[in-house]
């Protein structure tokens, strides 16, 4: 009994730097932008005396559902193509020799060491309209001279896939590596296609490792800020930049608030829904170890 | 005894690095846009005032004010663009200035003074003009002609872009259709979303920076954009022309002020006076090329300059110009406008 506590507060103990660290970062902040939502705006961009609903009924404005709405379809799409990209890579990479696979692991890394933001600005070059890839595709005939391929919503789903795509192949890879590559020959072994055996056998052996790149690819992509600003046009606005414009132009902090707070409930909502599937199914692997 | 000497001796050594503080230069902290003043001016100042200038920048008004208002102190002369001068000033947020410092006021244009804001100099001094034209290609674009009408060119269609700004976007069309870009008219308002709209098809971008080596690099082939900034990426690519529609434009001044909480406004003042020499002015309407309305630097400019038809309008041109007008309350409508416009297809 008494070895059980003290257990227990050593596990505090050790818990308490990151616990500290994600209350005064994340949630105290969380909270105050939820608070602001419900003060009122000043002319000057400051935020006023009292409580006001009249934020929460501004967020009903007509031209939200579009930015909304894309935002929704360009993150989902970008999240199904990073897995769709991944899982055989994930799958490649569990199975090629050590010294391949570190190779394939490094120029998976490597656009990190440069600037996210020098790798969009190089997506600008590649797509300029006077540049060799448009030529080139005017010259096969495959695109119309005055298509452009930039400043689009389909620019910023090539980007945001190409941007988040590592993220989205090292859990799967990370889940390929422990799985039991002998179940694969088990189920050939049984009358079963390569394509039925990697269905059936290899997708929901490396579930968690497609969970988790679920979660990494489309949060950030709800968030998307940069992208659509740099290689966007006019149609291709998201939900970060208008909390940006709220922000900065229209100096109207309770709405930047609102738009905040509507995208982190967006995001609380597919973890709190994999949170729960995955107890559901296996009860012991639940984020807080309750009654140990 | 010994114990009072030292004492002494320690009592002195403190006095000794007081007086070194004391004699330590005095730092002017400069907030303004990037390029925007010529280097040597800065030295220059420096060496005669026997001061010291620290220069911090910022890329746009909503962003130094944002930054002033969430606390920021220590600056003492900032450049922000008048509408925002009246927004600062309006707060009590700006010093009033002492004129007597400030003797070089007498040269600033009184052509320009007329269309300034604060025309008596209370708490701001112009430091530059801008007019916001349309930039293009002389050899990709086809008979242009100097007129908003040149962005419903469907032959353009992705390749031109306008600034990321609602009172600078919304007033060009009301500038189109003949009303004044400070309205609070509903129904010239909604005529001039609908011109927005139609535009709006035919751009590949609303943008503030790139534009200008879009621009350059022959990405975009027309834009919207500062006179200045223009003139800038002029100066690298010999092809791009610079216009002002005729049917009138925005004008702009970016304006000298000194925050409330300037530590050292006495500087500032100097400052202000030695940037309206018309040697200093001369020099840095070359430098940046947005045009210092200052009257006896005129004649100190080269030649190339004062033929320049963008920095020297003709007199029919600067009078379809208009300044732009903080509208309060009523900012709300041009707000709700440009969010239709961005939200439309």
């Amino acid at each position: 009994m008494k070895a059980g506590s003290r257990l227990k507060f050593s596990e505090w103990l050790v818990t308490l730097p990151s616990f500290v660290w994600l209350l005064v970062l994340f949630l105290v902040p969380t909270v105050l932008v939820f608070a602001i939502m419900f003060k009122p705006a000043t002319p000057y961009g400051g935020i006023g005396e009292g409580w006001t609903l009249a934020t929460l009924r501004t967020l009903g404005n007509p031209n939200y559902p579009a930015i909304v709405w894309r935002t929704l379809w360009l993150s989902v799409a970008a999240t199904g193509l990073c897995i769709l990209l991944a899982t055989p890579m994930g799958y490649y990479m569990a199975r090629v020799s050590p010294s391949r696979r570190r190779l394939v692991l490094l120029l998976v890394i490597l656009p990190f060491w440069t600037s996210f933001l020098v790798r969009i600005f190089a997506w600008k070059v590649l797509l300029h309209p006077e540049g060799a890839l448009k030529h080139a595709l005017v010259f096969l005939g495959l695109i119309a001279p005055e298509t452009s391929l930039l400043y689009n919503a389909y620019a910023v789903l090539l980007v945001m896939v190409y941007t988040e795509l590592p993220f989205a192949i090292l859990p799967i890879y990370a889940a390929s590596e422990k799985f039991d590559f002998r179940l694969i020959e088990a189920a050939k072994d049984l009358g079963a296609s390569s394509f039925l055996a990697f269905r059936k056998i290899f997708l929901p052996g490396i579930r968690v490792g497609l969970l988790t790149a679920f979660l990494m690819v489309f949060i950030p992509s709800l968030g998307s800020y940069v992208i659509p600003d740099i290689v966007g046009g006019p149609t291709s606005e998201m939900i970060g930049n208008k909390i940006a414009q709220r922000t900065f132009v229209d100096r109207n902090l309770p709405h930047a608030a609102g738009l905040s707070a509507l995208l982190t409930i967006a995001v609380l909502i597919p973890m709190v829904a994999i949170t729960v599937l995955r107890r559901k199914e296996n009860p012991k692997d639940t984020l807080i170890e309750e009654g140990v | 005894m010994t114990k009072k000497i030292l004492a002494m001796a320690g009592l002195a050594a403190a006095l000794a690095a007081l007086c070194g503080c004391a004699e330590k230069k005095p730092v002017l902290h400069v907030y303004t846009w990037s390029d925007y003043i010529k280097p040597e001016l800065v030295q220059q100042f420096e060496r005669e005032n026997d001061c010291k200038v620290v220069i911090d920048t910022y890329d746009s008004n909503e962003a130094m004010y944002a930054k002033l208002k969430a606390g920021a102190t220590g600056y003492d002369l900032l450049f922000p663009s008048s509408y925002m001068v009246k927004i600062m000033h309006d707060q009590g947020m700006l010093q009033k200035l002492n004129l007597d410092l400030i003797p070089n006021r007498a040269n600033v244009d009184p052509a320009y003074m007329k269309l300034a804001y604060d025309k008596d100099m209370e708490y701001s001094v112009p430091y530059t003009v801008t007019i916001t034209c349309l930039g293009y290609l002389g050899s990709k674009v086809q008979d242009f002609k100097p007129t908003w009408a040149m962005l419903d060119r469907e032959d353009l269609k992705g390749r031109m872009t306008m600034l990321n700004d609602h009172r600078e976007v919304i007033g060009s069309a009301l500038k189109f259709l003949g009303y004044s870009l400070n309205t609070t008219n509903d129904d010239e308002l909604e005529q001039a979303k609908n011109v927005v709209l139609g535009w709006k098809k035919n751009l590949a971008k609303f943008e503030n920076e790139q534009y200008k080596t879009g621009l350059a690099s022959g990405e975009f082939l027309l834009t919207h954009g500062y006179s200045g900034d223009l003139m800038l990426v002029q100066s690298e690519n010999d092809d791009i022309q610079i216009a002002v529609p005729e049917e009138g434009s925005q004008i702009n001044f970016d304006d000298m002020v000194i925050p409330e909480n300037a530590p050292q406004p006495e500087l500032a003042h100097k400052m202000i006076n030695f940037i309206l020499e018309p040697q200093s002015a001369a020099e840095l309407t070359e430098f940046i090329y947005f045009l210092c309305p200052n009257l006896p630097s005129y004649d100190l400019l080269s030649e190339e300059i004062r033929q320049d038809p963008i920095l020297f309008p003709p007199a029919e041109v600067v009078a379809k110009l208009e300044t732009l007008a903080d509208l309060g309350e009523d900012n709300v409508k041009y707000t709700k406008i440009w969010d239709e416009i961005k939200a439309g297809e």
